[in-house]
């Protein structure tokens, strides 16, 4: 947790800096006064401010005893909750990925295919069964094109098949 | 009167009280879900109020949001985790109660009191947003400055856990809002020679990819939760409420204020409303001693404020167009994608659409009794909709609803850029709605700020000559330096 607060501060001190940087070119108003570069170098001196009280307050937890770790898999019961404590980050880059897919593809392949194969894909990923998975993506992309397309009149990209 | 008259008719009319029912029922579902918020409810109702009528549109986020801050008490009850933020405050007493067998009672004080709340909440936005708006018809560019900044800086002062870390983040949107072309010379800034940033960074997928896709990306990384869930009954849920309320009547209005206070002032929601009462019930309290294990009053109290503070978020932002939690941030998007300026005008120009939301949030809240109980009765079973299925169904309506806004494919890279920021940011305990906020409050202020300059030929002064200026910036300038006094005080004491 204290190291995030490092690089998070650490970040932000860049981005902070690049804006000042990335405002140089940008011209200044009659009179020399500051024009469109004066919101953003404000901006990127209190990012570069509390970047800096991030990387204090970092610095003064790791001074701290750490907590009592838990368990990466651990189960925790709480009232009638079983709780696996397990992270899977893959699934949330496959969030982004499938985005990404859908975004290239959808011009080519429709809306219905594209949006029913992310749908797909990710349904399986997150241990529905297959069939099952099929079913409900099918039934849901129709949905989504039914109400977006014909109710909304939404241009919905078509792809070569016109779906 | 008379625009009293048409809003009320405007209601009842066919196709916007049908939204009202049908957005209540989607209210309901979400806020019964844990891990999907009131405020992901909103951003993906976005889409579908584009296409709507701007009464109907802005009902169906007020009976919405008003039923999801409700439905959170009922997974809060039933098995300890609660469906929206802002119902966390009393979850660990509204379990005790349950385990104790008292589960009806919690669930029906909750349905009762969140109502009465509600009600509170409307009476005070429908009587104090007219009068503060003739306030605001004096406004000048200084003094929606300093209201810009006051809204930012308390959404950094109350945002939870690290205020420099909500200091960031509203930063990075006020950041975002300064992509595309400025407003003193029209030169283009941080586009980096891409024709779709010359736009900027379109407000309606931002806030979908922040609390819609990095909430899917949360919710996918975890492992599945298998509940048990005890059945309730409904027969007799509301057995013993009115008891309660002659009981804790005093209770009831003490947190209603708090609720409707905590909702104008800008930033703060339903959440703080809901921990701020909590604490003052239990300071008042003659039974100090059951908060946390079982305190029916702890629950009427919470219970009460957090739905008074959604109609109070309304009034900051529709009298100056500055919102007063995320809901109401996403409000503003839509009153401007309707063609409605928020601020004095509009009450002026349109009242009969002002009256009809009052009346919308009348009626949301006397639907939430029947409602409430629907959802009781139907708790278990949707307690058990598989998150597996739900969540990539949520994220298909967000890349479908963002694409629908602009028919435009970069509104979807936009979705996932700020969905990715958004799932960062609170990975590391960075909270995302000053992202939004400053978003939104972003243009005013930057806007007002330079107009303000330009036209005092670069006079910093003159924002403090103004009485209302001098106020406003004062009251900001204090709460800067609140985080700063407060270190100061803690030291002091430690040193003692």
């Amino acid at each position: 947790m204290w190291s995030k607060d490092y690089i998070g501060g650490v970040f932000f001190i860049v981005l902070g800096v690049l804006i000042w940087v990335g405002t140089s070119q940008l011209p200044v108003l009659p009179g020399g006064h500051p024009g469109p570069s004066l919101f953003p170098r404000v901006l990127g001196t209190l990012f570069i401010f509390f970047s800096l009280i991030v990387i204090l307050e970092g610095w003064r937890k790791s001074k701290m005893p750490p907590p009592t770790p838990i368990e990466t898999a651990e189960e925790l019961r709480e009232g009638n909750v079983i709780i696996i404590a397990e992270k899977n980050h893959f699934n949330s880059v496959l969030v982004i990925i499938l985005i990404a897919a859908f975004i290239a593809a959808a011009k080519y392949l429709g809306f219905i295919i594209t949006g029913g194969a992310v749908l797909f894909i990710l349904m399986w990923k997150l241990q529905v069964k297959p069939i099952k998975a099929f079913i409900i993506s099918a039934l849901v992309i129709c949905f989504i094109y039914s109400v977006f397309a014909k109710i909304l009149r939404v241009p919905l990209p078509q792809g070569f098949l016109w779906w | 009167m008379d625009a009293v008259l048409q809003g009320l008719g405007m209601l009842f009319a066919p196709q916007n009280f049908l939204t009202i029912v049908v957005c209540s029922l989607y209210g309901l579902f979400v806020g019964s879900i844990p891990g999907l918020s009131a405020t992901l409810a909103a951003s993906l109702l976005v889409p579908f109020t584009f296409f709507m009528e701007p009464l109907a549109a802005l009902c169906s986020i007020v009976s919405m949001s008003a039923m999801a801050i409700f439905a959170g008490d009922i997974p809060a009850a039933l098995i300890r985790i609660p469906g929206t933020p802002s119902s966390a405050a009393y979850t660990q007493d509204s379990f005790a109660l349950t385990k104790q067998g008292k589960a009806q009672m919690v669930l029906g004080t909750d349905i009762i009191f969140s109502a009465i709340g509600g009600l509170m909440g409307a009476i005070v936005l429908m009587t104090s947003a007219p009068l503060l708006a003739e306030v605001a018809m004096k406004f000048s560019t200084f003094e929606y400055f300093w209201l810009a900044a006051l809204g930012l800086s308390a959404t950094v002062m109350v945002s939870a856990g690290s205020q420099a870390k909500g200091a960031i983040a509203m930063c990075l949107g006020l950041f975002l809002s300064t992509i595309g072309v400025d407003i003193t010379l029209g030169c283009p800034r941080f586009t980096f020679g891409n024709v779709d940033l010359l736009n900027g960074i379109s407000f309606i997928p931002a806030m979908i990819g922040v609390f819609g896709i990095s909430e899917v990306m949360r919710n996918v990384s975890d492992r599945q939760m298998d509940f048990a869930i005890a059945k309730v009954k409904t027969k007799g849920i509301f057995t013993g409420v009115g008891k309660l309320i002659k009981k804790y009547q005093w209770n009831m209005w003490r947190s209603g204020i708090i609720g409707t206070i905590i909702g104008v002032l800008p930033g703060a929601g339903a959440d703080i409303a809901a921990w701020i009462a909590y604490a003052a019930s239990k300071r008042a309290s003659k039974e100090k001693e059951l908060y946390g294990k079982g305190s029916i009053e702890a629950i009427v109290d919470s219970g009460t404020a957090n739905n008074a503070c959604l109609a109070g978020d309304w009034v900051p932002a529709l009298v100056f167009g500055i919102p007063g939690d995320s809901i109401t941030a996403v409000v503003i998007g839509v009153l401007f994608m309707k063609g409605l300026r928020p601020g004095p005008m509009i009450f002026e120009q349109q009242p009969e659409i002002l009256y009809g939301v009052y009346f919308a949030f009348i009626l949301a809240n006397l639907l939430m009794v029947p409602f409430g109980w629907l959802a009781v009765k139907t708790s278990s079973q949707m307690l058990r909709v598989p998150k597996k299925i739900l969540i990539p169904i949520i994220m298909m309506f967000a890349i479908t609803g963002a694409f629908a806004i602009n028919n435009d494919v970069f509104d979807i890279i936009t979705l996932g850029v700020l969905g990715i920021i958004g799932y960062f940011m609170e990975r590391n305990d960075y909270p995302v709605a000053p992202i939004v906020l400053g978003l939104v409050l972003g243009p005013i202020l930057e806007q007002n700020f330079m107009m303000s300059m330009i036209k005092t030929d670069w006079n910093l002064t003159l924002f403090f000559v103004r009485p209302i200026s001098a106020i406003l910036g004062g009251a900001t300038v204090l709460m800067w330096g609140f985080p700063f006094f407060m270190a100061f005080l803690e030291n002091t004491k430690k040193k003692k």
